[in-house]
């Protein structure tokens, strides 16, 4: 009975559609569905949130990283909900570019952006200028600044640990969870009373929150994995990706992590954060190694690797097939390219 | 550069020394610098004594030094009240909280000392703390520089702790050297930008001042040789990429297979004198029909 009250539903569905084709004189082969980008208004089904455009493959909601190049290597974008971690080069100078990208790009779309670091005040971190802009994603020019206007319209939340931390301890010292805790609840809060979890349903237009931190797991943070091999506590920096996992999957944001791994002694911690995060991007420069002045590998600034992709509501990822990547960055564009056959062109130059 | 090491911006200076290179005089060189420019230095001692430490300073580097002592009683069991209380996490944290202008520099003998007795995220955080003490932007003090000079034996510690360090640090200098001349080799860490690398030789005289000097006599083996060898890309292929002179010729000299000159369809039509003629023999089987008639005969076309 069930079945046959579902096929005959089923049934009369179909022949609506056809007769509603019918009617509208289109076929049935034309897609329906928002176009990307979302600013044309032809009836879409979907709210759609500026600078994010549904996934070819799987239809995910996915955000530009801010770097063209890097987001056609994921698949497209980073997802809402995901973490990005990438992996820092030895003298930080090319993965805090890339995070600058990334908060750039919410800058220029008008998202969210909170900052978190314990290093440097995050005011002074936005410090890049939009040159021009692809179909989905800018390209940013790192001596540049961002115009003053688009940063006062924007919003921005910092979070500068001495800061936060300072007022309240004064005696002891700082106990290797506290800056972890801290910046969780400020996440936390930041995600309920700006409503990206759903909660507060206002009339305001949906926007995504772009979150940001930097050298996590540095000494800076309270936790000591960087410093000795068989630390007491190294299940810190695990809880806390796991929690903030955890508020990401519930929300509409999306975070970019920079972490210092050559600096971690305990192989096993990397490979258990690498499984905690979503998508991870390794960068090693050729600064101070031997290869930057071996001609073979002149024409780059460092290799990329692409560590891990994630399968969201899939069973396979996207896994590009080529593995040997190199970046350069220059002043306006940070490319990244499939290492020659290095071989034959030393040979036809 | 050795000489402007505190020219330019506040931040850590990290002096890495070892066994054989010993850093102290360095780090004394370098207060002396400092103090000889009119600037406050401040130093914690906890691994000699004050008076080992200013001796060798002349009346007006040591008027300028406040000198901090953990040396002679670093757990305070005297209890006379003439030590820092707190212990040294006191005594650094007192150090962020001053709010005298000026430039200062505060040096700390050793890092070492500290890393054994304080865990090492505090004192990484501290360092920041007193290498960024202009940046707050909560007191209304004037900006000021400070330089902290760390005085670390690297081979005490592990890489772990060495790599956190160096991440923090400004500029970091490795002492060595060579044939009884020393050497410090300095990364000069700017943020966001290329670190910078040099090698400078020196010696310190008997009153701390700092002698650069030009190396040691450079021996035949040069390691700029490095950066002139090209890797050569055929070190480990099976297959060959140059031609040789000779291989070249045979090359071009080569006829394609269907590439038909004159020559060649004479000497395919006519078999030449070195060919074997051929001969086809045949045994008629019992089932074969020997009709000798052309079965097409009888089609009239």
């Amino acid at each position: 009975m069930a079945a046959e009250a579902t096929c005959s539903s089923g049934a009369g569905s179909t022949t609506s559609v056809a007769a509603a084709a019918r009617k509208s004189n289109i076929t049935s082969f034309q897609r329906r569905g928002p176009k990307a980008g979302g600013t044309e208004s032809s009836g879409p089904r979907l709210v759609s949130i500026a600078g994010t455009r549904p996934s070819v493959r799987n239809g995910q909601l996915l955000v530009s990283t801010g770097l063209p190049a890097l987001d056609q290597l994921l698949g497209g974008g980073l997802a809402v909900g995901t973490v990005l971690l990438i992996e820092e080069d030895k003298y930080n100078i090319y993965s805090s570019v890339l995070f600058k990208y990334f908060l750039a790009e919410g800058l220029i779309n008008g998202h969210v952006l909170l900052v978190a670091s314990a290093k440097e005040d995050p005011a002074d971190i936005l410090q890049v200028g939009p040159v021009s802009s692809s179909r989905f994603g800018h390209y940013y020019d790192v001596s540049k600044r961002m115009p003053q206007e688009l940063l006062e319209a924007s919003k921005c939340h910092g979070f500068f640990l001495p800061q936060k931390v300072s007022s309240t301890l004064k005696v002891e010292p700082y106990s290797l969870t506290h800056g972890y805790t801290k910046l969780l609840q400020f996440i936390q809060n930041i995600i309920y009373e700006e409503g990206f979890d759903g909660s507060n349903p206002q009339n305001k237009q949906k926007n995504i929150l772009r979150i940001g931190i930097q050298n996590l797991g540095s000494p800076l943070w309270g936790d000591d994995i960087c410093c000795t091999e068989n630390c007491n506590n190294s299940h810190n920096l695990t809880k806390f990706l796991y929690v903030l996992r955890g508020l990401l999957r519930t929300s509409l944001s999306a975070c970019i992590i920079t972490m210092p791994t050559h600096l971690i002694q305990n192989k096993a911690i990397i490979s258990r954060v690498t499984n905690l995060s979503d998508t991870v991007v390794g960068l090693e420069s050729f600064i101070g190694s031997e290869r930057e002045t071996n001609p073979l590998y002149k024409d780059y600034h460092g290799l990329i690797h692409i560590r891990q992709i994630p399968r969201l509501n899939n069973l396979i990822c996207d896994e590009s097939d080529v593995k040997d990547l190199a970046f350069k960055l220059k002043r306006k564009l940070f490319t990244i390219e499939v290492r020659e056959f290095l071989c034959f062109s030393s040979i036809l130059r | 550069m050795l000489d402007s090491l505190l020219a330019f911006g506040g931040g850590l200076v990290l002096l890495r020394d070892s066994v054989e290179w010993e850093g102290r005089g360095l780090l004394k060189a370098l207060i002396k610098k400092s103090a000889l420019c009119g600037e406050q230095v401040h130093v914690l001692g906890c691994e000699v004594s004050e008076e080992e430490f200013r001796e060798g300073f002349d009346s007006c580097v040591n008027s300028r030094l406040i000198y901090h002592d953990l040396f002679r009683d670093p757990l305070n069991w005297s209890k006379t009240g003439e030590t820092s209380p707190g212990g040294p996490l006191g005594v650094l944290r007192a150090m962020c909280r001053r709010t005298d202008p000026g430039p200062t520099t505060i040096a700390l003998d050793s890092l070492s000392w500290l890393l054994l007795h304080l865990p090492c995220t505090t004192l990484c955080q501290i360092l920041h703390a007193l290498s960024h003490q202009n940046s707050y932007p909560g007191d209304s003090s004037p900006i000021k520089q400070v330089h902290v000079l760390g005085l670390l034996h690297e081979e005490i510690h592990g890489p772990g702790l060495l790599g956190a360090l160096s991440n923090l640090a400004q500029t970091e200098v490795t002492l060595g050297g060579a044939m009884g001349q020393a050497s410090a080799h300095l990364l000069f860490r700017k943020p966001q930008q290329h670190p910078t690398y040099q090698t400078s030789w020196f010696s310190i005289l008997p009153d701390f001042s700092l002698d650069l000097q030009e190396g040691p006599p450079v021996g035949p083996q040069h390691h700029s040789d490095l950066h002139t060898s090209l890797v050569d890309p055929m070190t480990h292929l099976t297959f060959n990429l140059h031609l040789s002179k000779e291989e070249k010729e045979a090359k071009d000299s080569l006829i394609l297979p269907f590439q038909f000159s004159s020559e060649k369809q004479q000497v395919l039509l006519r078999p030449g004198p070195g060919q074997a003629t051929s001969r086809i023999f045949y045994e008629p089987d019992a089932y074969d029909d020997l009709d000798q008639e052309d079965p097409d005969d009888d089609l009239d076309i």
